[in-house]
């Protein structure tokens, strides 16, 4: 595909007018400048189409019946040049037929002499309307384009990097000699390299994940969801990792249970990421920290960790997708660069928000903001509604 | 000693490093190992080694090319043999290098996962036996 350079908005739109009258090519000339355009007029279709080569306009005017190459004629060579330059048609011997042939042609619209200095105005700007729409579409198209290339090129070096050292290991351990030293090496390997597929299958769930929530298909049904209970079940899952990462779990929530319509699923991921990320990227001795709190039907909910933090100039970047901090300390540690992507898609579909603040070497604190449960029976509690989940006997 | 041949492996991959530095030590090669583009260019200058295998997409996707040219920029490295090493060969949409190494052609080009006893032979070929 050919790439198209990105107008400048404060170049003029420019507009060849292609007429064997003289007349008319200085009126036409005279009513676009005033318009702000850029005309340039030519005399006969040989000439017209050399200007339009060197010119690129963003439409041709062009007379039907000239001397020389023919109007319908031009129509062809011009979109030759550039299909999405509009094409207006004039011509002095207007019929039904060649306004019928000229549109065949790639025309954009028709105009019979003589016209109104409003009626060239108006059909101009209308042409110039769908120029710059084309253009915008053509542009997204390259846009995504090159967009899915850069992922399918990237997706694909990531799944076959860890592969490739898994691989290398086993390739080498068969070409090398038997020796006592190979033999330690061996059982040190084959730890890394199932180290290595655990990265793989992490990426492969992830990579899954993320398609299903853009997908749609994670979110199957909004119920009432006790977000209490679904963070002391998270941290009671990470009891153990915490506790090999040196790193003490915390929960401040408020007695009066936090309560949002969502998917339990969905929110799981959502939490499941921010608490794993915040035991990782923690240091030990650290604390890693879930405080909520609700006001005017909003529910918020921090996750606060005492870890190596992210510098500023990373912040931005920190929800996309593939993302990672390459920095000292977090270099080291295994991740998919999907997990807080996955957080923000979640998040997004919910209608809520989420954010970090952070201090480089002090922490990070991950913060959830999203609706909460708006009973439409007043008395939450007093109703055994199915779709509703239970809310009892949770840390 | 000293006679030992000198090689530089600039990957991002510790894992990748590990075995084909290993594989190479126990070989007789003195191996260096570099992280990334940067590092690799400062080793390259300090231990000048006969031979230097690269990586391509490492921290940007293009880094190991670009460290190529900046190696290639030092006079006293400039005729040092360098081996691409990526797993850009096949037919990605982004990049393609022609198994003949195209533009690095006075080089060589291996696909990764690479043959080790191919690679160890192609080395010696170019700098000689290690010891």
């Amino acid at each position: 595909m050919e790439e198209r350079p990105i107008k400048e908005s404060a170049r003029p739109e420019i507009v060849v007018v292609i007429d064997d009258e003289y007349p008319i090519r200085l009126s036409c000339e005279k009513i676009l400048t005033k318009m702000g355009l850029r005309a340039e007029t030519f005399e006969d279709g040989a000439c017209g189409l050399d200007g339009v080569a060197r010119l690129k306009p963003d439409m041709v005017i062009v007379d039907l019946k000239m001397p020389g190459i023919s109007g319908m004629e031009v129509i062809g060579r011009v979109h030759e040049i550039d299909p999405l330059i509009v094409i207006i048609v004039v011509t002095g011997y207007a019929t039904i037929d060649t306004a019928v042939e000229a549109m065949k042609c790639g025309g954009y619209d028709f105009l019979p002499k003589p016209f109104s200095p409003d009626e060239l105005r108006l059909i101009v700007n209308r042409g110039l309307e769908r120029r710059r729409l084309a253009l915008e579409a053509a542009r997204h198209e390259l846009e995504q384009t090159m967009l899915k290339r850069r992922f399918v090129t990237f997706v694909s070096h990531q799944l076959r990097t860890p592969l490739v050292a898994i691989h290398q290991y086993l390739d080498v351990l068969r070409n090398l000699d038997e020796t006592g030293d190979t033999e330690a090496r061996r059982r040190e390997w084959l730890d890394r390299c199932l180290a290595r597929i655990e990265e793989l299958q992490d990426l492969i769930k992830d990579w899954l994940t993320l398609a299903r929530v853009e997908g749609g298909t994670l979110f199957k049904e909004r119920i009432r969801i006790d977000l209490n209970c679904l963070v002391a079940d998270i941290l009671e899952t990470y009891e153990q990792t915490a506790a090999a990462a040196q790193v003490s779990l915390e929960a401040h929530l408020p007695d009066n249970h936090l309560l949002v319509a969502g998917d339990r699923s969905c929110l799981s991921v959502l939490f499941d990421n921010l608490i794993t990320n915040a035991i990782k990227y923690n240091k030990p001795g650290g604390k890693v920290t879930v405080s909520g709190s609700e006001s005017r039907g909003e529910v918020v909910i921090a996750v606060a960790d005492t870890g190596i933090g992210i510098a500023e100039k990373y912040r931005p970047f920190l929800f996309e997708e593939f993302f990672r901090v390459k920095e000292d300390g977090a270099g080291k540690t295994g991740g998919t660069g999907l997990g807080l992507h996955i957080c923000k898609q979640i998040v997004s579909e919910m209608g809520g928000t989420i954010e970090v603040a952070s201090e480089a070497g002090a922490g990070s604190t991950f913060t959830v903001r999203m609706a909460a449960w708006h009973d439409p029976e007043a008395e939450a509690g007093s109703k055994s509604d199915e779709r509703q989940e239970a809310n009892i006997d949770c840390g | 000693m000293n006679d030992k041949k000198r090689i530089l492996i600039v990957d991002d991959d510790p894992d990748f490093r590990e075995a084909v530095a290993y594989f190479l030590e126990a070989n007789g090669f003195v191996v260096f190992q570099a992280l990334d583009g940067a590092e690799g260019v400062r080793l390259a200058r300090l231990e000048k080694p006969d031979l230097i295998l690269m990586d391509i997409m490492m921290t940007e996707r293009t880094e190991g090319f670009f460290t190529i040219h900046e190696i290639r920029l030092q006079p006293e490295l400039k005729n040092v043999p360098i081996f691409v090493l990526s797993s850009l060969c096949t037919h990605l949409p982004d990049f393609e290098i022609p198994l003949s190494g195209g533009w690095l052609a006075h080089d060589m080009f291996f696909a990764k996962p690479v043959d080790t006893a191919q690679l160890l032979a192609k080395i010696r070929q170019r700098v000689g036996e290690a010891a």
